[in-house]
This record gives C-alpha cells, structure tokens and sequence, in this order.
C-alpha cells in the first residue's frame, strides 16, 4: 500500500495545471464553475487550444490523435479539468462514441467518422432512453427494419443530452424482436440532417435546456452505418458506459465545488460576522468535504484495483450513488449560503445595468436544481442499489 | 381540542380549491410569468372572493375569526402552486399595516389591500431572506422635521408588483443592533425610488429597490421610531407559519401525485408501485407530511396567543416542515424519475417551491437555534 501517486503521474498533473492555469480562458472557466453554459462556438475554440497539445480527445489511442494515456493518466486528467472549470468537451463524440469506433468500427467507419470528431465537424448524441425504456433500458423500441441496404428506423428517444447542437446521433435500435430483449438490439449510426427527424427541447429545472426528444420516423439508415454485428449493441454498451465509469464520481467538479463552498464558509454573511461562526453550517461543509475525500479515495481505490488488472465490479454504483448525492449537497450549500442572491432565476434578470447580484451567484438556484438529475440519469440510485444487492450481497 | 377545520374554514378551503381549480393550472402559471395584465387581473378575482379579508379580524375591517383562516387559503395556494403574492401583501404587509398603523391611515391601508388594490412588499433585513430585520440595508437621517431614507436590496420579494413599500431602515445604532430601526411606508412612485423587476428561481415576482435619498414625513412611519424590530418579527412569524402551510398543502398533493404516477408506470414488466423499496419511500414521505401538518396547524392555532409560544411553535413548524419538505420534494421528483425534472410536470415546481420555503425567513438550522433558545434560554441567548 503507498499512497503517493509516482512521479511520472504527478509530473503530468503539474504539466496540466500550468497548461490550464496559461491556456484556459478565464471566462470559460467562470462560466463553467458558475453553471453557466458556453456557447458552441466557445467549445470549438477551447477544443481548437487542447489540439495544440494534443489533449483534445483524451481517451483516445496515439494512432487516432490521441495522448495514448491509461486509466491513471485520464483520471488525472478529468480531476484537473474538473477543479479548473474547464467546459467538458463534446464529451458524447469523444469520450463515448470515439472509444466505441475505434474498438468496434469498420475500418471506414474509422477513417471516415473519427477525423470528423476531431475537427468538431460531427457532434454527436446519444440515443439511449425512450419514453418506455428508462431505468428499463432493455425495453426500447425504437425499431430498425432491414430493408435491402438499408435499415429502415423509427421510434422516439427521450432525454437525449445536446441533440440539439448536435448533427448525428448514435442509437440503440431494435433489430429483433425474438430470444431475450438484449440480443435483439443493434447500434445504429444516424444522421439527424434530414427529412424524418425531429429534435423537440425539454425544458428541466430552473428552465435549462440540455436534453430533448428526438422523433425519427420512416428514415432510412445504410446498413454500413451499423457498429459492430447486427443484435451486438449490449456488448458494445458496456464497453461504452465502462469509459466513463469513474466519471460518476466527478471527483473534479466536485472538489472545485468543495473549494467554492469552502471560500463561501470563510467570507462574511449578512450579519457582519465569518459564516464559519454558525456552527451548523460549518459542520456540514466539514461533513460534506469527508464524504468528498471518501468518495475520492474509493475511486482511487477501484482505479488501482483495475491498474493491478482486476475488472471494476459494482462498486462503480458506489462512485455513481455517492458523486451524484455529494455534487447535490455542495451545490446545495452553495445556494443556501447565497441567500436571497442565491435564489435568482437567472433568465429573468433584468436587462442592461449593473448587475443585481453578483455574477457568480446567477445561476446558483438554477445549477442546483439541475443536478437533481445526477441520481436519476444513468442508472438511478435505486438501479445502482439493485446491482449492489444482486452482484455483492447476492441477494 | 379540534383539529379540523370549522364550517367557515372548511367553506374557505372549497372555495378557493374549486377557484384555483378552474383558474389556475400549470400552463396558466406560464401564461402569467409574461402577462402582468392577467397577473393583475387573477389577483383582483382573488380579492373579489374573499381571499384578502380572510388575513384580517373583523376589527380590522377584514373577516377573519382568527388568522387561521389565512393559513387555509395559503394550504390551498401551496396545492395549486400559485406564484400570486397573498403571503407578502395580504399576511405579512397585512399584519405590520394592522400592527404598527393607526386610525384613519391605518383603515385606508387595510380596505386598500382587502380591496386587492394595494401590493406591499417588506424591505427588511439584507441579503438574507429576512430572518433577521436587524440587518438593515437603509438607513434614514433627520433632516428637519423630514427622513432622507437610501439604500438597496438585491432581492425585495414581490418588489416588482408592490405599489407600496414596507422600508426597515436604521435609524439608530449599527448593523446588527435590535434596536434603531424604524418602518417607512414608501410608495413605489415617489421620487427617489428606483427598482429592477426579477424573479426568483419559483418564478415569483421581485426586485431589486434602490432608495436614493426618498424624502419622507412622520406621516410615512410604522409603528414606533427606532423599535420596528418586534413588529418586524411578529409579522414574519406570520409569514414563517403561511409557508409552513403552503407547504403542507404542496406536499398533501405531492404524495398521492407520486403514489398514482408509479402505479401507472411500467418498468422491467411491473408497476414501480409494486416494488417495496418504493413504497416504503412513499410511507416515509406520507410520515413526513403528516408530522409536519401537525405542526403547521398547531403555529397557525398559536398565532393569536402569547407571543413567546407563538414563535416557540412557529420555529418548530419551520423546522419539522423544512425536513419534511426536502425529503417529499426530493423523492416525488426521484421517483418521477426524467419527468420529475422536466418543467413539463408540476412535481419539479413545487420541489424548487419548497427548497425556496425552506430557506424563506430563516431556514431549518436557525428556527432550531431559535426554538432551542425560547424553551431553554441559555444566558447569551437570553435577548435573542
């Protein structure tokens, strides 16, 4: 046991701290630490500095244009992005679908699809969800019937993160209806520029905008834009989601969270005295920042675990149930050491003038009420619940 | 002892459940967002039915036999999720108007809001939801026989639409000091004043107020120079047991709302309704809500009486309400699951509702310290 991480892991994370602390762009890094969004172009431009570097698809293999790095170097990565407010990238195309086609894609899909990734020319969603398959993945309808070269697809996808700034979507269709649900799913390539598709926004919480409905109807998709065989999606699923399995913890973004409330702690409330004399508060954020450093080391624990060659098991659903309750309590604070400034909807702000509570707390409410998601998307906490008292208490 | 409502509070809670049934559902709640004109003309319906004389006793000129009857309507507000600003004109503007005003004023002001022409907004405290009038964000200086009043606020709720405003400002002493602060009743069009319309993350109405320099007489003053606070916190006691049972009446929706939702929807070949850990979560958020209508009701019957129970039981309410309500909201939403966050339902609203209550005129952690003061004052508490 040793917890010091060796010198060629520490080297890279100070490398990526100077490269932040010269190249990222205060206001990106503002707005993404406020809950505030940044514009497309804004994220081609920051994806345009990473390039330079040649960090701008993380995950990827050296051949591809990736820095070739393994699970420590990424995790490393996605923590210092994370404290340093940098805006998360097209993370759909590069994180979930890039790994995807390298691993299961036809040679041309790959010389095709992935030089479109890393130009920003292809941004992608994905179509998971339905109205009738949500926790219940397995259930989806969407179907996709063979029709010569082409499979001929309809159905509804519900949910869908930024289809609405995205051009393509990948979907898990239908292909079967017999043998057991999963095997009759298949991963389909579609692009949403045409006739038969429609993108509709869903409105969450504090009116944001970053998930949709998308309707497909009588469109035809080319049998060559299937990933993998016909019927092979689930596989190619879990290959998917294991990319991003630590990334529930969001380690990063919550210890630059823990660091806000923290200064917020330290400053003066509306009394005139330090907010850190109200015993109460000061021992949640002490509390809140223990459960932080826990989380933390669990997934450090489970990263070294895979570093040592052992498969990740379900204590991935620790990481998923612990980053969403954690990033919803810091938020949470957040927003309530804010008070009434806390409490602003930041798209009914007057217009022009000084502004009327500070920026950085425009979007408090807002943010917090957003992450309401985090412990419902991606396997619910009570879906993650399941698979801890199926896969560890075997019950 | 009776904890059910009386004939006349049973017929103030069918009638303004059947008004706001008709009247007000979750698109007309967005229609009103963008449409002041219909804003302004809901509120005057409200005030054709009643609903503002039901803050005030006969004496002061409204209907009410006890302020009870206030607590019914706001039951009913919380059910049917209504951003109209009965707690800040009619409860909390009603009680400092009723309270500190007198004589023939103090009869225009009442019949102004029981006509549902006047909208008071309290400007006390300062970038806290008022629990604390102490902290001041006005000051006033003498200048002859006149006050020059200036400051802001960030956040007045019901700013916005108020044509008159309450204006806690210091007039002796320093931030912080219970003593030295007097009320201004400032009307929004006089010289000097300023504001910014907004909203809040309910979609309530505020705005941010800037006096700069208001020019005001002693007949502009509430209550007496330099001892505003007890007045100030008698109202928001008010306000603090209103919330409570606006909160009540939210979450004696949001449980059979969850429980019909997750019997209707079907997952893994089952109602969610048929998996136990959910129904346990349902009983938790039904305990909830029982315990804490408990005690709303009980700081609603304790409003009338000697004013050390009254805050006693109204920091008590707040606190039982304030758990309860983030675990009801919290879980009506998780077990909406994707349609719980979207602004397409109801649920998420009154989630960001009771967030907001919770948080309103003191949140859980202070009415406990306060409730914990008024039963056993430790000696540094014993001004509090």
């Amino acid at each position: 046991m040793d917890l010091v991480l060796d010198d060629k892991v520490q080297a890279l994370r100070a490398e990526i701290r100077a490269f932040f602390a010269e190249k990222l762009p205060a206001d990106y890094a503002r707005k993404t630490l406020a809950g505030d969004k940044l514009s497309k172009e804004e994220h081609i431009h920051w994806h345009s500095l990473l390039k330079e570097k040649g960090w701008h698809v993380p995950l990827w293999p050296k051949e591809h244009g990736g820095p070739g790095w393994g699970p420590m170097e990424r995790f490393i990565w996605e923590e210092e992005s994370g404290l340093a407010g940098a805006p998360r990238l097209n993370h759909v195309s590069q994180d979930l679908l890039g790994p995807v086609l390298i691993e299961f894609g036809t040679p041309e899909q790959k010389a095709e699809l992935l030089p479109r990734i890393l130009s920003s020319e292809d941004w992608w969603c994905q179509g998971f969800s339905e109205p009738q398959a949500g926790s219940d993945l397995a259930n989806l309808q969407m179907r996709a019937v063979r029709d010569g070269d082409d499979y001929v697809v309809t159905g509804t996808k519900l949910w869908t993160s930024y289809a609405h700034v995205s051009n393509k979507i990948f979907c898990l269709v239908r292909t079967s209806t017999d043998g057991p649900k999963q095997a009759g799913i298949s991963f389909l390539l579609v692009d949403m520029e045409q006739p038969g598709v429609t993108i509709s926004p869903i409105y969450t919480l504090g009116h944001s905008l970053s998930v949709n409905e998308v309707q497909i109807e009588d469109v035809r998709v080319p049998v060559t834009n299937l990933v993998g065989r016909e019927g092979g999606a689930w596989d190619i699923t879990k290959f998917l989601l294991g990319n991003e399995r630590l990334m529930g913890a969001w380690i990063g973004v919550n210890m630059a969270f823990a660091r806000q409330v923290r200064a917020r702690l330290n400053e003066t409330g509306p009394d005139g005295r330090p907010r850190s004399e109200n015993a109460v508060l000061a021992q949640r954020v002490a509390e809140v920042e223990t459960d932080l450093l826990a989380l933390r080391y669990t997934t450090y624990r489970v990263l070294s675990d895979e570093l040592s060659g052992k498969a990740p098991g379900p204590e991935v659903s620790v990481i998923k149930v612990r980053g969403g309750e954690i990033m919803q309590a810091l938020t949470e604070l957040l927003m309530e050491m804010a008070e009434a400034e806390g409490m602003v909807h930041p798209y009914h702000l007057p217009e022009g003038g000084p502004p009327v509570v500070p920026v950085e707390l425009e979007h408090m409410a807002q943010q917090f009420f957003d992450k309401r998601k985090l412990t419902i998307y991606g396997g619910s906490s009570e879906i993650q619940r399941n698979i801890i008292a199926r896969r560890v208490l075997n019950v | 002892m009776d904890f059910n409502y009386d004939d006349n509070q049973r017929m103030l809670f069918d009638t303004v459940d059947r008004f706001l049934s008709d009247k007000h559902d979750l698109a007309t709640r967005e229609k009103l967002l963008k449409d002041p004109a219909a804003e302004a003309a809901l509120w005057r319906e409200m005030a054709e039915l009643g609903l503002m004389g039901a803050a005030f006793t006969e004496e002061e000129g409204g209907f009410a036999a006890s302020m009870v009857d206030a607590m019914v309507v706001m039951n009913r507000l919380g059910r049917h999720l209504v951003t109209q600003p009965y707690l800040y004109t009619a409860i909390i503007g009603g009680r400092i108007v009723a309270g500190g005003m007198e004589g023939g004023s103090r009869e225009a002001a009442i019949a102004n809001v029981i006509a549902g022409e006047a909208q008071l907004a309290l400007a006390a405290g300062s970038t806290h939801l008022m629990h604390s009038p102490q902290d001041t964000s006005f000051a006033a200086t003498r200048s002859g026989g006149d006050w020059l009043v200036s400051g802001r606020m960030p956040v007045v709720l019901n700013g916005d639409r108020a044509t008159r405003f309450i204006v806690a400002a210091r007039t002796a002493g320093a931030v912080g000091d219970r003593e030295g602060v007097t009320l201004f009743l400032v009307d929004a069009g006089k010289a000097g004043v300023s504001r910014r319309a907004l909203r809040t993350i309910d979609a309530f109405g505020a705005a941010e107020l800037v006096l700069e320099n208001v020019a005001l007489s002693s007949d502009n003053l509430i209550g007496p120079v330099d001892n505003a606070v007890p007045l100030v916190e008698a109202a928001l006691d008010h306000g603090v047991v209103a919330v409570c049972n606006e909160a009540i009446g939210s979450m004696e929706y949001l449980v059979p709302a969850t429980a019909e939702y997750t019997r209707t929807r079907i997952q893994y070949g089952a109602p969610l309704a048929k998996f136990q850990v959910l129904q346990h979560r349902m009983a938790d958020m039904y305990i909830q809500t029982e315990t804490a209508k408990s005690m709303a009701l009980v700081a609603a019957m304790s409003l009338d009486g000697d004013a050390i129970e009254r805050r006693r039981m109204a920091s008590a309410a707040k606190v039982q309400v304030g758990r309860s309500a983030k675990f009801v909201g919290y879980q009506a939403v998780q077990l909406h699951g994707g349609m719980g966050v979207s602004e397409e339902l109801d649920i998420g609203h009154h989630y960001i509702r009771l967030n907001v209550i919770n948080q309103l005129f003191g949140d859980t952690a202070f009415h406990a310290r306060r409730f914990g003061a008024l039963t056993s004052p430790l000696p540094d508490q014993a001004a509090a």
